[in-house]
């Protein structure tokens, strides 16, 4: 909302208070003021067009103006727009000066030409904001004047309304606010007086018939007879360009000056338009269109709110009016509209036509109906007073669903007891007062408050406490902090169990992602992942249309950036949440996932070294969580190798799944070499997490032996270790295999797997002869059970 | 004989004065003193010797032995120091040869921040929520005072997963709100919910469609907003510093009442204006305010009991601020060269 502040003057004493201190006192008490920026047109001067032609060699569209800058001086003017022409009066900015809109002006050439100076659009000197280039054309002054002399200087607010402010979206609202803030009085009182109206009734004139009272709570229709339409005097006209509004007329600028005031949407009709002397406020008809005042033709639904008349559709309800009915030069009688719709229909409807006007920005927001007759009287005034219209008496107020007074009981010690401060109470009661509340205590010292007609945000208790909270200052109230109160404090958290799965892939080299949740379905699909995908709707693109399913297809678009960026083989891991299913009530399973993704050389060896490096990683995890042993098992599962990849189990439960990512995956992605993956269900690993307690530490030596086996490739390491095992009895403590040998004089499908064991007895030294005897049994048991020859 | 005694001992004396190093020094030792050392041989071949001799040679011997031994003794401690005092130079590194990098990954920057504002939280007494980020309209906007249709929800387009919109990409982390005071039911409530969530943006530098937040909740007898007040600054002072402030606007969210937006005074400038706070002095951090009643009384919270605030700012915001980072894109790009910075 631009607000002028010269215009705030008018309702508030702003004397001795710079706009920049008004800015500061608006923003701390909830009225954003996002930009303050000053207007001052001394340095622009009027000029007069002498001469106005094509630039004959551009390839753009000039024209190049001769133009008298007072003074007896002529200077050669280039500009882009044709509306300048012979005889206009121009604002000018000569070499040297900078226009408000910030451009700096130079002595120079334009495709050919000397250029003297700019010709100025009411854009440049941000009086209006045009969609079209047009130099803004004066209607008095002389050569050579400053234009300061008819556009004084002007300090413009631009503020960020909340959507529970409607009433801030006028002048007289931001006002009052400035005024409470302040601690100064508002100089006019909210409903204005409206005396006079001739005859006949205007009811006599124009029938309103609301057939949608939920749509539309209340209808004024005010007759106004014998206008003479032309234009606005220059106060007003100022104060719609500081506003950014562009004057047209003085019966159609009344209503844009009341909107700017009040906050309240007005239209004007021009009577003799209107069909039947009836306004119907009805759903638009299936079919129906609309040719509206911006030009466009819209093609109306059922669902859309409508002002009609007793044949066809006038104005599109708290949107737009239609170029049929509008105001014209010709115009002698008037119908003006001051209408409270329904905000959420009004939204609906804008969204429907992706059209966003003041008037349904304002409606969205929900308006007062009181606020609509405040409105329809300070309109009929002024359009009285500016285009000598005469103005009916009893107009056609239809009211079918009248704004009901809200009253608020409030303990004043609330105040105190949720702002955290102590606000005396005749600081409180003034504070509400200047912002318009009534408010009467009540014997039991509650008070009972009443809210102004144009707050229906207020209606609870916290709602007052706010109100005097944001007025009395915010930053008055003390830090303090909630612990205090309580008896004991024990810090949350504690081990933090994510953070030690990030931990051992950080350790083991691997980096960390975060990657978009939103992932594109084409792919999902491609990968073979989009079974149970939840996609939206309404997606911004189709690379950004589907929560993904799996953490892997993220971790491979992570490593292609990263290959093609920098050439980076990285090693990469994420933890975060994946999203497949739909619950009863529409949610998804969102389990969290811990993927990672190492990219390895090109030969079968370097497959298996990754393959191994990832199961260490995954041991360590399981070890890390004391979640006690981890047991593979040979698996398939998409996107993986066929005869490269395990299923892991901890407890008996699968927990996920490592591997060698098949060929296809890799080219999906056009990655070479070979690339190995671990993909974990973090919360299933997070649950087997156990106790970790210490053990004894072992007093008497241990015995360590390796022994090589030759043995069928049929036949796992598992396997053999499960035979090894029982072998060794209770005094084995511990066994691994540590290496896998094949060579042609072993012989073909078989290969040679040394282990590493290890003896200990927690009571005694062993002796090697105890120890010869364990392992020549091993070695018989390896041998019948699975015909393991030693090597 | 004697003489014999006399002259090995003379001998060693000198050798092992003259010894240049250690291992010559023990050379020395092993020559006279080892087992078939010269002057232990001497000693032990005393066959040919009168046996009323041999106790005044046994004598001589010993005192030659120990001479002979306090002598290496001595010259090994000077070698020994000698050898230490040198080695700056004989054992010489060049220090400045570049190491290779440890191999250990780096933690996403945005997980270091979240994890740092959990902790800042969890020290006064916050626990840490998860909640649903495919959420019913319910959690996400009605039970926050968010009705449907209603313009207050214009400012957080949404992504819907069905035509009737009742299912959809949480545009907040405050469905939390409501969870959490479901889920531990008797306050006091002190929790923190971080986590992702979604909003219809146009990428750019400042936009992204999903990002991520922290959402505070407390609910307990008394809360203020001075509590709020100091939580935050809490939180602003834990992350950059004690002379950084916060400030408390005025502002306007569905379930809050009263509501503000936060700020945080801009480190460089410290409120007096500067280019990259854009002359305002303070950086906008996040949304506050005291819970509605009519929030609480939806989480099944008696309002008459108790209050509560809650807050929920952008974690990638914080992030911002803390590293100086000024696109939000390069956080969930993955792009290493950026991920290794921190
Ligand atoms: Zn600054």
């Amino acid at each position: 909302m631009r607000i002028s502040y010269e215009w705030l003057g008018e309702y508030v004493d702003t004397a001795g208070l710079s706009p920049a201190e008004a800015a500061e006192l608006l923003t701390m008490s909830g009225t954003k003021i996002e930009s303050l920026s000053v207007v001052d047109l001394s340095e622009i001067v009027v000029g007069r067009v002498l001469e106005q032609r094509e630039h004959p060699r551009s390839n753009k569209p000039l024209w190049i103006h001769q133009v008298d800058v007072g003074g007896g001086q002529t200077r050669q003017i280039v500009a882009g727009a044709a509306n300048a022409v012979a005889g206009t009066l121009v604002p000018v900015a000569l070499p040297g000066t900078r226009v408000p809109s910030g451009t700096l002006v130079r002595d120079g050439k334009i495709a050919g030409e000397r250029a003297q100076g700019m010709l100025c659009s009411a854009d440049e000197l941000l009086q209006a904001e045009e969609r079209v280039p047009r130099i803004m054309l004066l209607d008095r002054g002389e050569p050579g004047e400053s234009l300061a002399t008819y556009f004084p200087v002007e300090a413009i607010l631009e503020a960020e309304i909340t959507p529970n402010r409607p009433d801030c979206l006028g002048h007289l609202g931001v006002a009052r606010e400035l005024a409470a803030a302040a601690g100064r009085e508002l100089k006019v009182d909210f409903m204005p007086t409206f005396t006079g109206g001739i005859e006949p009734p205007g009811t006599d004139l124009v029938q309103v018939t609301i057939e949608e009272p939920d749509l539309c709570s209340r209808y004024i229709g005010a007759p106004i007879t014998g206008v003479k339409v032309g234009p606005s005097p220059e106060w007003l006209q100022r104060r719609l360009r500081a506003a950014g509004v562009r004057p047209i007329n003085n019966v159609v600028d009344v209503s844009a000056y009341v909107m700017l005031e009040y906050g309240q949407p007005l239209h004007v009709f021009d009577l003799a338009r209107v069909a039947g002397s009836e306004i119907r406020v009805r759903r638009a008809r299936e079919g129906e269109r609309l040719a509206c005042l911006d030009g466009q033709q819209r093609s109306l639904t059922d669902r859309m709110l409508v002002i009609a008349d007793r044949d066809r559709p006038l104005a599109l309800a708290g949107l737009i009016g239609g170029e049929d009915s509008g105001v014209t030069g010709a115009t002698v009688d008037v119908l003006l509209e001051a209408a409270t719709f329904d905000g959420v229909s009004v939204r609906a409807t804008s969204r429907a036509l992706a059209l966003r006007t003041e008037a349904s920005s304002r409606f969205e927001k929900g308006l007062a109906p009181e606020l609509a007759l405040a409105g329809a009287r300070r309109a009929a005034t002024l359009v009285a007073e500016l285009a000598g219209g005469r103005v009916h008496r009893d107009w056609a107020d239809e009211y079918p669903r009248p704004q009901q007074p809200v009253r608020v009981r409030v303990d004043p010690l609330q105040v105190d007891a949720l702002l955290g401060v102590h606000v005396p109470l005749e600081e409180s009661q003034a504070i509400l007062r200047r912002l318009g509340f009534h408010l009467r205590t009540l014997d039991d010292g509650a008070w009972d408050v009443l809210p102004p007609v144009f707050r229906l945000d207020v209606t609870i208790p916290e709602d007052i406490v706010e109100e005097v909270g944001r007025i009395h200052g915010i930053e008055r109230i003390p830090a303090t902090l909630p612990g205090r109160r309580r008896p004991n404090w024990i810090p949350a958290g504690g081990e933090h169990l994510p953070s030690r799965l990030r931990e051992v892939l950080l350790g083991a080299g691997f980096d960390e992602t975060v990657s978009s949740a939103l992932v594109s379905r084409r792919l999902l699909e491609r990968l073979g992942l989009a079974e149970g995908a939840r996609s939206v709707i309404n997606p911004m693109s189709d690379e950004l249309d589907t929560m993904r399913t799996s953490l892997l297809p993220s971790l491979l678009l992570a490593g292609v950036l990263n290959q093609n960026r920098s050439g980076i083989r990285a090693d990469l891991f994420e933890l975060g949440r994946v999203y497949r299913g739909t619950l009863a009530d529409g949610r998804a399973e969102e389990p969290t996932r811990l993927a990672a993704l190492s990219r390895v050389g090109g030969d079968l060896e370097a497959g298996r070294a990754g393959f191994l490096r990832l199961k260490s990683v995954a041991d360590r995890l399981a070890e890390d969580l004391a979640a006690g042993p981890v047991e593979y098992r040979r698996a398939s599962a998409g996107l993986f190798h066929p005869g490269r990849t395990a299923s892991i189990h901890l407890g008996g439960r699968e927990v996920g799944i490592v591997g060698e990512l098949h060929p296809a995956t890799l080219q999906v992605f056009d990655l070479d070499g070979r690339a190995v993956a671990l993909d974990l269900d973090a919360d299933l690993l997070l649950a087997a997490a156990g106790a970790r307690r210490a053990r004894e530490l072992p007093r008497f030596p241990a015995v360590d032996r390796d022994l090589a086996v030759v043995v069928s490739d049929a036949i796992s390491a598992a396997e053999l270790l499960a035979t090894i095992g029982p072998a060794g009895g209770p005094l084995l403590e511990s066994m691994t295999a540590f290496d896998e040998y094949r060579s042609e004089q072993l012989g073909r499908r078989v290969r040679s797997i040394a282990f590493a064991l290890t003896f200990r007895s927690l009571e005694r030294t062993l002796t090697d002869s105890e120890v010869d005897s364990l392992m020549a049994s091993i070695r018989s048991r390896l041998e019948s059970e699975h015909r393991a020859r030693p090597r | 004989m004697i003489n014999r005694v006399e002259e090995l001992k003379e001998a060693a004396l000198s050798a092992a004065a003259a010894a240049g190093d250690e291992a010559a020094l023990e050379d020395v030792r092993v020559a006279y003193l080892g087992r078939k050392g010269r002057l232990t041989e001497v000693l032990s071949n005393l066959g040919g010797v009168p046996a009323a001799e041999r106790p005044a040679i046994g004598q001589a011997g010993n005192r030659a032995k120990q001479e002979i031994g306090a002598a290496i003794a001595e010259r090994a401690g000077f070698l020994s120091d000698s050898r230490l005092e040198a080695l700056a130079e004989t054992e010489a590194i060049d220090i400045t040869f570049p190491a290779p990098p440890l191999r250990r990954g780096h933690a996403h920057v945005l997980s270091q921040v979240r994890r740092q504002l959990e902790v800042i939280f969890e020290r006064i007494g916050y626990s840490v929520e998860e909640g649903p980020e495919i959420e019913t309209d319910w959690y996400n906007f009605e039970a926050l005072n968010l009705p449907k249709g209603h313009a207050s929800r214009d400012v957080q387009d949404s992504f819907f997963l069905d035509p009737g919109e009742e299912t959809v990409l949480r545009t907040h982390t405050s469905n939390v709100q409501i969870r959490g005071m479901e889920r531990i039911g008797q306050p006091p409530i002190y929790i923190v919910a971080p986590g992702r969530v979604y909003r219809r943006e146009n990428l750019d530098a400042t936009h992204l469609a999903g990002f991520m937040q922290l959402e505070g909740l407390a609910v307990d007898q008394g809360l203020t907003v001075g509590d709020l007040k100091g939580t935050l600054l809490y939180l602003v002072q834990s992350l950059f510093g004690p002379q950084r402030q916060v400030r408390m606007r005025p502002h306007h969210f569905g379930y809050t009442e009263p509501s503000f937006e936060f700020d945080t005074i801009c480190g460089r400038c410290l409120g007096k204006g500067c280019r990259s706070c854009g002359q305002e002095g303070w950086l906008e951090t996040g949304g506050c305010g005291m819970v509605h009643p009519q929030v609480l009384r939806n989480g099944g919270i008696d309002p008459e009991r108790y209050t509560g605030y809650a807050w929920g700012f952008g974690i990638e915001r914080i992030a911002m601020l803390e590293y100086d980072v000024e696109d939000l894109r390069l956080f969930y790009e993955n792009d290493l060269r950026f991920n290794r910075q921190f």
